[in-house]
């Protein structure tokens, strides 16, 4: 099998320096991780420095997710060779056993360090990350609740809540999430975007009318999100069709909507230049537009 | 209703780029005309699918977005939503949840045979040799579980041998589905080339 470096003609800067664009934008892409981490460890580990050990590091949490046992296995004993007692090891060690579904054992681990450090965030995430993978979301909520309580802004905790909040359907409590995500990252438009999407989830004429009002902040933030911009022309779409609204609001849902309209047409347009076969999406979405004109008026 | 290789195989993918996620999509079908000794008969073949969403599954703008323009597209191509396939984010759960029910119900409203497809990930290999789905169908307003057999497949000594290839080339790394689309619409989630390489696997 040829080597990654042979195959893409790469040198092994460039692939370190992949592995740090990935490590840094937090990709979760473990096969690549995993092909161009190993062939660098193997290869050129003399040439990494100190570099080497967030590399052990990040692909170990890799293989764990292709399943390479072997490969996290012998990234871990370079690990717990270098830095014997360091509590980052132990939960890498930790998140082995989780791979193993030894969840019972995993907590010991983690235990061990809350003992020695309580106020390991690290170990706290894993625990219920536990929970989470024994289906026990409910008390995977709670748990993080009541560490919310202890903490104050921790936004990866609330992102998590978030997103358990979500996949239990649960959306006034990911849209109590997103009301402190959004507080403390005004600039987020990803945020906005994701609420707007919770109010129109949970329905009614108010929740929509909030709804629309995030999608535009969210469009104001990043004009090219083009979820906030169909979720702008669906939730103006729906509240021009509703029988409750004024003739006033009808008409200014309206105006919104038929402005959202057009720049998708145009973001499509934009989109499917030169391409024959994103005809067909465009069509589509000029069909879906135009049939939504049609019950609003 | 036989799912085709191509809808099979877009499934199978669509779980295996995202195996930390839930996935879900539509299944589309067909109505195939059949010659027979009485005349005309048509039997109903599902021949696509369209892959959804990977991560949060829940929330209704962007599913309504989805639905809305494969129905048209649909349509275009004397096409119809016939189906909907989910696979949960944890392996061992492999029943639909609250989600999947809602949207499949909808979907019934529309096509009365409509089914579910829930996709068993723990039995998900590379070699793929056996189906690794649950089949509900809508009966007495209640989802009833069948497991599926060769008939639930158009030829599935085909569809095993073409999944466990496309899987082995690792395909599924250009499957789009609609988030993909939506991050950028230039993806196009009626994955051509995907298409492309199963007909020219066949």
């Amino acid at each position: 099998m040829a080597s990654v470096s042979e195959l893409y003609d790469v040198t092994w800067e460039e692939m370190r320096d992949k592995l740090r664009k990935w490590r840094e934008e937090n990709y979760r892409n473990s096969e690549q991780i995993v092909d161009v981490g190993e062939e660098l460890i193997n290869e050129h580990a003399s040439k990494l420095g100190d570099d080497i050990w967030i590399i052990y590091e990040q692909v170990m949490i890799a293989a764990l997710d292709c399943s390479r046992d072997d490969l996290a296995w012998s990234c871990l004993q370079e690990l717990k060779r270098q830095f014997p007692d360091s509590h980052r090891v132990k939960r890498l060690a930790g998140m082995r056993l989780e791979a193993l579904e030894r969840y019972d054992d995993a907590n010991k681990l983690y235990d061990s360090i809350l003992q020695d450090d309580p106020t390991n965030t690290a170990a706290r995430k894993r625990k219920i990350s536990i929970l989470r993978a024994q289906g026990k979301s409910s008390e995977a909520i709670r748990e993080l609740n009541e560490y919310l309580e202890q903490c104050v802004c921790v936004t990866y905790l609330f992102r998590y809540v978030l997103f358990l909040s979500s996949a239990l359907s649960s959306y006034a409590k990911a849209a109590f999430c997103l009301e402190e995500l959004m507080m403390t990252n005004p600039h987020n438009h990803l945020y906005c975007e994701q609420y707007a999407e919770v109010k129109y989830t949970q329905g009614g004429l108010e929740n929509l009318e909030l709804a629309r009002k995030y999608f535009a902040q969210a469009l104001k933030l990043n004009n090219r999100n083009m979820r906030a911009l169909f979720g702008l022309y669906m939730s103006a779409s729906h509240i021009a069709g509703s029988p409750k609204v004024s003739a006033k609001v009808k008409k200014d849902n309206v105006k919104y909507a038929a402005w959202a309209a057009s720049q998708i047409n145009r973001a499509y347009q934009l989109a499917g230049r030169g391409k024959k076969e994103n005809k067909c999406s465009m069509k589509a979405v000029e069909e879906m537009l135009e049939s939504m004109q049609i019950t609003m008026s | 209703m036989p799912l085709t290789t191509q809808a099979y195989c877009k499934m199978l993918l669509h779980a295996a780029k995202y195996p930390h996620c839930a996935v879900n999509g539509i299944l589309v079908a067909e109505k195939q005309k059949e010659k027979k000794k009485e005349g005309h008969t048509s039997t109903i073949l599902c021949v696509d699918c369209v892959p959804l969403f990977h991560g949060t599954l829940a929330l209704a703008p962007m599913l309504e977005v989805a639905l809305t323009l494969i129905d048209t597209w649909c349509k275009e191509n004397k096409y119809v939503i016939a189906g909907y396939y989910q696979a949960n984010e944890r392996i061992k759960e492999v029943r639909p949840n609250q989600v999947a029910e809602k949207v499949a119900a909808r979907i019934s409203e529309n096509f009365s045979e409509a089914a579910m497809i829930i996709l068993d990930s723990s039995r998900f290999t590379m070699g793929c040799f056996t189906p690794i789905l649950s089949i509900y169908d809508h009966l007495d307003n209640k989802w009833k579980c069948r497991d599926p057999s060769t008939d639930s497949f158009e030829d599935w000594t085909e569809a095993q041998k073409i999944t466990s290839a496309l899987l082995e080339s690792r395909s599924y790394e250009n499957l789009i589905d609609f988030d993909n689309h939506l991050d950028d619409l230039r993806n196009d989630w009626t994955n051509p080339e995907i298409n492309k390489s199963v007909l020219h696997l066949c």
